[in-house]
This record gives structure tokens, sequence and C-alpha cells, in this order.
């Protein structure tokens, strides 16, 4: 059950993509999220396809990774790409089948709908192949520290999740060893009906849960001996670095931006 | 004395943490799966154990988890629904914890069950209300509006339902046998 299991899809690389600084790269993943929205025409569309492409190439990420990333989502792609075939009666009919008419409208607005779609998910799918989620976590700590005014705790959330990312697999394996422990008591976990299998997650999960808090309690100690005071005054171990690259990748954004709104119709 | 703040955050951290192992171990209870798994349980665990900021907290990081590791996006009030509040608002199960943890003292199982299944269901209701209004969102900006509200119930219900149900007997077959999970020592 747990082979499937593959902590995040991050892939080390040393591309242009991969070098930026994951503030250019978050900036330019939200930014992007909203422009993408702006395009309403054939030109825009195709400004953005190409964009897309582009950063495609240049993150050198082999398309079979993106196209695993577009996997869970193709069903909901084709869903409304048929949606607009089938129930947007404008324009002239393309097609006629007597029970079902295709117009120009429909097609064009399904096409334009399965780009937007494709853009958004790559995009994505780039940012979390080439930026490992602690980098993310370092970025958004950084981008979120104006909130620090609103007291939010915005240190202690980036250093949660620090330490949440850092437990991961080492609660992968664990629950693996207590899964494959309770398997070897005879317990089933994978078998019979229903109420057999809700009650096998007893065994498993209630020792998870007290190694956990075994876990927390050590790990509160050892930060505490060490001398963790929390946010104020704290020193990295993972600097991060703006440079020419990032500042590119941004200007790059904005051109973007004005090409959107400048050919938009 | 020990650091509480500390270990508030250390057990939110990590609980957070099982909360996205879980997810990414899904029972195949139900043949087309779906995301029908066990995610809002350490994230209830730790609502009652420390209480609604907790709640909240863990939540919110296993949200952010989610959206660092695999995110899906596709709207960007899609993105805050389905990854910050979908998540965090699961917290509120922290409404039931006075309750759970009267129950706990006076070692009243029926107690304890009743009121873990009414917090699972609040928490799990409004991480559903999240789901739907951003699955609305998806639908409405891409399938046009055609029935946006109903193809978003009926996706998200699809896998919604049988999660709160699986989470509250989980939670009740979990916290009725071994109450000093949810009762801190101090």
């Amino acid at each position: 059950m747990m082979e499937k299991m593959i902590f995040g899809r991050f892939i080390p690389g040393d591309s242009f993509v991969h070098q930026l600084d994951p503030r250019s790269k978050l900036i330019f993943t939200f930014i992007f999220v909203v422009i993408v929205f702006l395009a309403n025409n054939v030109a825009t569309y195709g400004l953005l396809l190409i964009f897309t492409l582009f950063v495609i190439l240049i993150s050198r990420i082999r398309l079979y990774f993106l196209i695993n990333g577009l996997k869970p989502v193709i069903i909901l792609v084709i869903f409304t790409f048929l949606i607009h075939i089938l129930f947007t009666r404008e324009g002239d009919v393309l097609l006629n089948l007597g029970f079902l008419e295709v117009y120009e409208g429909g097609l064009r607005q399904g096409i334009f709908i399965s780009i937007r779609f494709v853009v958004l998910v790559f995009v994505t799918t780039i940012l979390t192949l080439t930026t490992s989620p602690i980098s993310i976590t370092d970025g958004l700590e950084v981008l979120l520290n104006p909130l620090k005014k609103f007291k939010l705790p915005i240190h202690e959330l980036a250093l949660m999740m620090s330490i949440a990312l850092r437990f991961i697999p080492t609660l992968m394996d664990e629950t693996d060893k207590i899964m494959k422990a309770q398997m070897a008591r005879g317990s089933d976990l994978g078998a019979g009906p229903i109420k057999d299998r809700i009650k096998a997650v007893v065994p498993l999960l209630v020792p998870l849960f007290v190694s956990a808090f075994k876990r927390a309690e050590d790990l509160a100690t050892a930060m505490e001996v060490r001398g963790y005071r929390g946010g104020e005054g704290r020193t990295r171990y993972r600097q991060l670095k703006w440079d020419a690259k990032d500042t590119t990748c941004i200007f790059a954004l904005v051109l973007m931006t004005a090409l959107l709104v400048f050919f938009r119709s | 004395m020990r650091n509480q703040k500390l270990l508030w955050m250390v057990e939110i951290a990590i609980f957070a943490a099982i909360g996205y192992v879980l997810d990414q171990l899904k029972f195949s209870i139900w043949a087309q799966g779906g995301s029908v798994s066990l995610v809002m349980l350490p994230i209830i665990l730790i609502a009652i154990r420390w209480g609604l900021s907790a709640g909240l907290m863990t939540g919110l990081i296993v949200g952010l988890l989610n959206m660092t590791i695999n995110p899906y996006i596709v709207h960007w009030a899609q993105a805050l629904l389905d990854y910050v509040f979908a998540f965090t608002f699961v917290g509120f199960a922290a409404i039931v914890r006075k309750q759970v943890l009267d129950g706990v003292s006076g070692n009243r199982k029926n107690k304890i069950a009743l009121f873990v299944i009414i917090g699972t269901i609040i928490g799990g209701l409004l991480r559903f209300i999240c789901h739907t209004l951003a699955g609305a969102i998806f639908f409405k900006e891409y399938a046009g509006d055609q029935n946006a509200w109903i193809y978003s119930i009926g996706y998200n219900g699809s896998y919604m339902v049988p999660a709160i149900i699986l989470t509250a007997v989980a939670a009740v077959l979990i916290f009725t046998a071994s109450p000093r999970l949810i009762k801190k020592e101090n």
C-alpha cells in the first residue's frame, strides 16, 4: 500500500528555472494564475500557450513529468471541453449530426477553456517540479512577512511547515512499519467487509499517534535546550538570494501582462 | 517547567504531517476512491486536545502542505478555498472540546462518542462547503454557469460524505479506546 507513496514531485536540476529564487517563482505563479483570466481571444490564448511552452523549455523538464501532473485532472478537462461543445450555441453550425449540433463558438470556447486549464496546471506543476517544498516554505515565509503587522504568527507558521515537511518521510516509514507489524500479528488491513477494515484502523493509528506525541515532546525538549526563543533575531541556515535572473523573470511576467492587456478584446 | 508554547507548535506540526501522510493512504473502501481519507482525524485530535486555535492552525498547515507539495490550481479563489480555508475550518471541531473532555474526565464513553461525532460533522461540513464553493467557481469559470452548484455538490459530496462518516467512526473508535490521546497531562 505504501510503495505508491512518493513524497512531492520535486526533481533536482540546474536549469534557469531551478536556479530562480523561490520568491520570484512564487510571485510569478501567483500573478500568472490571475493574468491567465485576461485572455479572451485567439491572440491572447496563443500568447499564453507560447509563453508556457517557453517556460517549459527553459525549465528543461521532461514532458513525461508534466503529463503526469495533468493526469488526475484530464477527466475534468475533457468534461469542460464537452460541455462547451454540447451546450454553447454561438456562431455557425460546424457539424450537424441530427441529434447533435456543434457550433463554431462552442468549439472555440472549448479549446480556449482547455488551454487555460492546461496552462495553469503546467505552470503550477513546473513550480513544484523545480522547487523543493522546503524552499517554497522559505519563500512563503518572506512573502507573507507583511502579515506580521496583523499579529499573524508567520515565523511560527513557517517553522511548523518546515517541521512537518521534515517529519513526513519519517512518519510514512513509521506508518509502514506499524502496518507490517500488525499484519504480522494477523490483522488484514486491505480485506474484509468495511466494518472490519475501519476497525483495523485502531491498532494502526493509536501506536502512530502515541509515538508522534513522544516525538513531539523530544523535539520540543531538544529545541528548548538549544535555546529556541522564537522569530526575533534568528539567523537562517538556508539563505535566499535574489539576483538578475529573478528580476528578468518578473520583468518577463510584467511584459506578458502588458501584452495580454493590449491584445485582449 | 515545560515550555507549553513550544510543545503546542511541535505537536501541531507533527500532527499536520500525519494528516498529510493519512491523506496519501487512501482507504480503498469505495470503488472510485476519490479522496476518501482520514486526513481530518489528526486535525480533530489536535483541536480537541489543545483547543480552537491549535485546531485551525493544524488544518491550515495540512492545507499548505498539500498546496506546496501537490497543488491543483485553476483559479485564485479556488486555490484559497480548496487549500487554505477548507482544511483550516476542520479545526472548528474544537467547538465540542469542553464536552468531550468532560466525557473523558467522567469516563463516559457515550458522551465522548456523541460529541466527537458532532465535532467531526461540524468540521467536515465546513470543509465540504469550502470545496463546494471552490468547485462552483471552477464550474462557473470553466463550464459556463450551467448547474455549477449541482455539479459541485455532486462531485464534492461523492467523497466528502464518505470521508466524514469514515472519520467520525475512526475518531469514535480511537478516542474511546485511548482517551489519553486527547487529554493532555500537565
